[in-house]
């Protein structure tokens, strides 16, 4: 037989074989016949060197093609019987066991909105900034213009020690402490724990948290407030969110107002959360009072600037409708793994 | 406090609907917490009179009238009233009138109609129909002069009551005259005071020592007048509904209008039966040991810094808090002493606060009353009682004055309040809003005016004031929302919080969840942490409660209590952290106040998979693999882990961990004695660093390896060693023996067996590398050859 026959006989006898083939023996029998050690394909290799000179481009080319196509049929009968192989029950995984879980732990729902809320702020140029928990009388009133009776001031509000320090009953005395160490411009956040002598129960607790902001430049205004304070309500609870100032008093800030976000449980249309006026009172906030610059050391003429408190404990009970603030200090794991 | 709208409207015109007003003055600060509206009529029902009765064809109990609703057009009503007769002047509602359902259903709309075939254009009402009373045995009869065709919801208009929830720097809005005030300003009406001419005084003796006062520093002002022959009874009806629809009890006349008077003009009066004064009155502070019962029947022990009003012998009342039992009004009262006065307002408070006795007329004083009311009341009080107790006026008004802060005039400069508000307001707006206010406004040059207060609004001090006044009534509403900028105002390196942040992230990465603690625990919480004695322990002055009396020093009791608490809830799988700030009383444990950083772990490795892993239980290396992963993810490189003990800990399973030199804290398993009763089922596991430590750690620096392009090549090392020889030892070894090419170690294999005479097999897998060529079989040997001879000599194993 011509060699060219017998080459492509090979392939031809091959292919067929591979059709039928339904095991990995078969392929693999196919295999060891053709391009084996022993194979017909293979004992053709020694004859080539004996084709005519003349002949020898041609063969070559049909050798090498026929070699390759045993190569592409034994591959695709192999992956053709791997893939029904696959089939048997024996070798099946059960995919809808549980996995074995990463490490995926959760941040406290209150310290993400902490962090939440200085992201937000830090977005629009604030630094987040601490201070200790004792204070002083001077950093948490005198210096925030609290008259020296408010009641406020009373050992039934806010808890005391031994050398007349206290407690921080906000976190203002952070703003007093940034501004006593440094000049205008002033651009911070303070998130932080404060405390009250409040009876513990579902709303109230002896410790909660705030976040306080404080901008001082030369013309900052109640507009940059109303903004600032807009462009967080819209990044922490949704686009939608509008906000409202209504007037109101606190001894460092002039004016001051309280803000309200729109209702984020009725949007706004209405519920009994937010006493059915569409809004809910998220923020005090207002004016640096002038005494308060004075107090720091600063000039009223030259800088003035905004102030606004809110809480943590409240904005993420509000976010996750939680309705008891002990959830908070119990940290029961089922309620952790929820945020 | 409460406002009553009929009452309000003495003063100013209310032209505007209850709501639209609450939402007005709620917009400017005055916060209208609550509507009670108790108007019931609806619009529509008119006065009218049935001129004709007559019997309906169908049916027993229904007549056929013709009504005349001032029309002079009679209308058809069929009524089922038996007393719809001719003549009688009833109210009629008309077509197109609708009664609203008091339990918020339908509305009731009245329509021309058929009853039993006949038609009917109108119902005639019963006096409950109408929720004036609840008569429903016939129609309601008008006196027979009623003017026909007259609305009945202005004859019968209800009254609607304001709560409101005032701040506590606006005193002036504590009275129904204050509120008329911002009325007028927002809603551009006109103020009608009330009447106070008061006849000539028949003054038939000498009264300038009824008054003395001792302590004007406390009293800056304080009036007197003697009425003679009153009679002391009921008060009419308008004047007990005026109260009671306030909320206030009528007693008697008397006391009736010094309430009344406090309602209307905002100054607190005091009456004082003169018959039961021994001699005039002395304002003075109280006398050591002195004590007086007061109205309510209680005795109060009265300090020396306490204002008093007494006579000659004896406290007569608590100044600006209460009168005295013994000296009020009583039903045989004839003569008696008006008390008007403005006393200083700290004064008030203190006396009030100590005495823990609060009244309407202290919540008045302590935030501040407009002494320039104070002779207006008087008179005003005075005026009422001659009209409804009768008496004659004996004296004239007795005042003693001395100075008192009054407001003082400042500069406005108009640009000041837009650059505050951040807003286009015009300065005639401003002028118009502050004149409006009563605030006197005197153009000083362009753009400028010296403006005065009122004496009722000592708030008001400068332009910030100003400012608040003018978004309060040109509208906060009107401010815009601008573009937020955002400027570098600080740098971001002043951020102290973005660190503590990444060191929570890192936690959360190695699959810890954050707890949250207070910091208030009891005395014997705090001392299951053994580093602290009761000495240690900061405590607060004014404690809550025992359980919550000391500054925790540590975290540690806070998290037992939440593992106890997740435990007994069957949480049984736990791995928790907690960063908190940890407070100390001896500067030498640590200086007040600082961060501590707490890890606990306990339970079960994978609880969510099944068969053998379920038995895997968090381990020793579980905890120590969380703070390596930790510190891997803070870049903190240089640290190490010495074995430790510590009575928090089990003995054998405590370690110490070392940034350097310097410690960091302690992890292991917490001992029997901090987890006895705990009912837990697999060890607890704990870590107590400090967060200064780590904050402050030494990161690896920022400059990054090259990586080698060649292949690496490994080679194992197997040895004998006694049993105490640390794996941290070994490596440190292999560092210091200085291989050339060495670049990894890593342990593989650790054992123990009969054969071994109380030594264990260590074996390492060592990896060479070069950076600059393949190494060579030989190069690799050489090398491996040098640590193994070494190995053996220097650390003393036996080589396998």
């Amino acid at each position: 037989m011509e060699l060219l026959e017998q080459i492509q006989a090979i392939v031809k006898d091959a292919a067929e074989a591979l059709a039928v083939a339904n095991d990995a023996a078969a392929v693999e029998a196919v295999r060891a016949k053709t391009i084996g050690r022993n194979g017909s394909f293979t004992a053709l290799g020694p004859l080539m060197g004996k084709v005519p000179p003349e002949d020898k481009p041609k063969m070559g080319r049909a050798f090498n093609e026929a070699k390759q196509e045993l190569a592409k049929l034994l591959e695709e009968a192999k992956d053709r019987v791997a893939a029904s192989e696959g089939a048997d029950p024996a070798k099946m995984l059960d995919v809808t066991l549980p996995g074995r879980k990463a490490p995926a732990g959760r941040k406290h729902p209150l310290t993400q909105t902490m962090e939440e809320c200085c992201n937000i702020f830090r977005r629009m140029g604030f630094v987040a900034t601490s201070g200790p928990e004792i204070e002083k009388v001077f950093n948490n009133f005198d210096a925030l213009n609290a008259p020296a009776d408010h009641p406020s001031r009373s050992a039934q509000d806010t808890f005391y020690f031994e050398d007349g320090r206290l407690l921080r009953s906000h976190t203002s005395p952070v703003q007093v402490r940034t501004m006593l160490s440094k000049k205008p411009p002033v651009r911070i956040v303070a998130p932080g724990r404060c405390f009250r002598r409040d009876t513990p129960d579902a709303t109230h607790g002896v410790h909660f948290h705030q976040i306080e902001g404080l901008y001082i430049d030369t013309n900052v205004s109640m507009a940059d407030l109303k903004s600032t304070l807009l462009a967080f309500a819209s990044e922490f609870f949704g686009p939608d969110i509008k906000v409202r100032m209504r007037p109101s008093f606190f001894p460092f800030t002039e004016p001051s107002v309280e803000c309200d976000f729109t209702c984020v449980m009725c949007g706004g249309k209405g519920c009994p959360v937010c006493k059915n006026s569409g809004w809910i009172e998220c923020a005090g906030a207002g004016m640096v009072n002038p005494n308060v610059l004075r107090n720091v050391g600063y000039d009223p003429e030259t800088c003035q600037g905004f102030a606004f408190g809110m809480g943590i404990d409240r904005l993420t009970m509000i976010k996750h409708r939680i309705e008891d603030l002990r959830l908070f200090s119990e940290n029961d794991v089922r309620f952790l793994e929820q945020f | 406090m409460k406002i009553s709208l009929n009452w309000l409207s003495d003063y100013v015109d209310v032209n505007t609907d209850p709501v639209e007003l609450a939402a007005i003055l709620t917009r400017a600060g005055i916060e209208v917490e609550e509507i009670n509206s108790s108007a019931t009529v609806p619009a529509g029902v008119m006065t009218a009179k049935i001129l004709s009765r007559d019997p309906h064809p169908n049916s027993d109990h229904l007549s056929i009238c013709k009504v005349d609703p001032g029309t002079g057009e009679p209308v058809q009503i069929v009524c089922g009233a038996p007393n719809c007769d001719a003549g009688n002047i009833v109210p009629l509602a008309t077509l197109g009138t609708v009664f609203k359902d008091p339990e918020g259903g339908k509305d009731f709309v009245i329509k021309p109609s058929k009853l039993r075939g006949v038609e009917s254009f109108g119902m005639m009402c019963s006096a409950r129909e109408l929720g004036l009373s609840n008569d429903h045995d016939g129609l309601m009869i008008f006196p027979a002069d009623t003017a026909l065709g007259q609305p009945v919801d202005k004859m019968y208009p209800g009254e609607t009551i304001f709560s409101l929830e005032l701040t506590q720097n606006r005193p002036d809005w504590l009275s129904h005259w204050g509120i008329a005030r911002d009325v007028n300003a927002l809603c551009d009406g006109i103020l009608h005071f009330p009447d106070i001419t008061l006849p000539e005084p028949n003054v038939t003796k000498n009264f300038d020592n009824l008054v003395k006062v001792e302590a004007s520093d406390l009293c800056p002002k304080y009036t007197a007048r003697v009425i003679k022959g009153v009679k002391v009874g009921p008060s009419p009806e308008w004047l007990k509904n005026r109260l009671e629809s306030v909320g206030i009890r009528s007693i008697d006349n008397i006391v009736d209008i010094t309430n009344y008077v406090m309602l209307e003009l905002g100054v607190p009066l005091h009456v004082f039966d003169r018959a039961l004064l021994d001699g005039g009155i002395v304002v003075r502070r109280a006398a050591a040991g002195e004590s007086i019962t007061a109205l309510d029947g209680k005795k109060y022990d009265l300090k020396p810094d306490m204002l008093v009003i007494a006579d000659e012998k004896k406290p007569v009342a608590i100044a600006g808090v209460m009168g005295g039992e013994f000296s009020g009004v009583r039903a045989e009262t004839t003569d008696v002493v008006l008390e008007a006065a403005f006393f200083d307002k700290s004064s008030i408070r203190f006396t009030s606060a100590a005495l823990n006795l609060r009244s309407d007329a202290s919540h008045r004083y302590e935030r501040g009353v407009d002494p320039e009311m104070v002779e207006k009341a008087s008179a005003r009080a005075a005026k009422l009682i001659l009209e409804l107790a009768g008496g004659e006026l004996v004296s004239p008004l007795v005042s003693v004055a001395a100075n008192y802060a009054k407001p003082q005039e400042f500069r406005c400069r108009y640009q000041k309040i837009r650059s505050l508000l951040g807003m286009e307001i015009s300065d005639l707006e401003l002028a118009s809003i502050f004149s409006k206010l009563g605030i006197e406004v005197n153009p000083l040059r362009d753009g400028e005016a010296l403006v005065l207060p009122p004496s009722y609004r000592a708030d008001v001090k400068e332009e910030a004031d100003l400012a608040e006044e003018a978004a309060r009534i040109y509208g906060l509403d009107k401010i815009p929302e601008i573009p937020v900028k955002a400027i570098q105002a600080q740098k971001f390196s002043e951020d102290t919080f973005a660190p503590t942040d990444r060191i929570r992230t890192a936690l959360v990465s190695c699959g810890l969840f954050e707890c949250v603690c207070g910091s208030m625990i009891g005395e014997k919480e705090a001392l299951q942490d053994t580093r602290f004695a009761a000495e240690d322990l900061l405590k607060p002055v004014n404690p809550i409660s025992s359980e919550l009396a000391i500054m925790r020093p540590s975290l540690l009791a806070g998290m037992l209590d939440v593992v106890r608490r997740n435990i007994s809830r069957r949480n049984l799988n736990l791995a928790l952290f907690e960063i908190g700030r940890v407070f100390s009383a001896n500067k030498e444990k640590f200086p007040e106040e600082r961060d501590e950083l707490m890890i606990a772990m306990t339970g079960i490795r994978h609880p969510e998979r099944f068969s053998a892993e379920l038995k895997e239980t968090y381990d020793f290396y579980d905890l120590k693999g969380c703070l390596e992963g930790m510190l891997e993810i803070l870049g903190i490189v240089n640290y190490s882990v010495k074995a430790a003990q510590d009575a928090r800990f089990c003995n054998g399973e405590c370690a110490e961990l070392f940034f350097g030199k310097q410690s960091v804290g302690l992890f292991g398993r917490a001992s029997d004695k901090l987890t006895k009763g705990m009912r837990l089922q697999t060890p607890l596991y704990m870590a107590v660093l400090s967060m200064n430590a780590v904050l402050n750690a030494a990161r690896k620096p920022e400059e990054y390896q090259k990586l080698s392009p060649f292949p690496g090549t490994t080679r194992d090392v197997a040895f004998l060693a006694p049993l105490e020889m640390e794996n941290a030892k070994v490596l440190d070894f292999i560092r210091r023996a200085g291989v050339k090419n060495l670049v990894d170690v890593q342990l593989f294999d650790i054992f123990m067996d009969d054969s071994m005479a109380g030594k264990k097999s260590m074996a390492y897998s060592l990896t060479f590398r070069s950076p600059e060529k393949t190494l060579t079989d030989e190069e690799v040997n050489q090398a491996h050859e040098k640590l193994r001879v070494k190995l053996e000599r220097g650390l003393g194993v036996e080589l396998r």
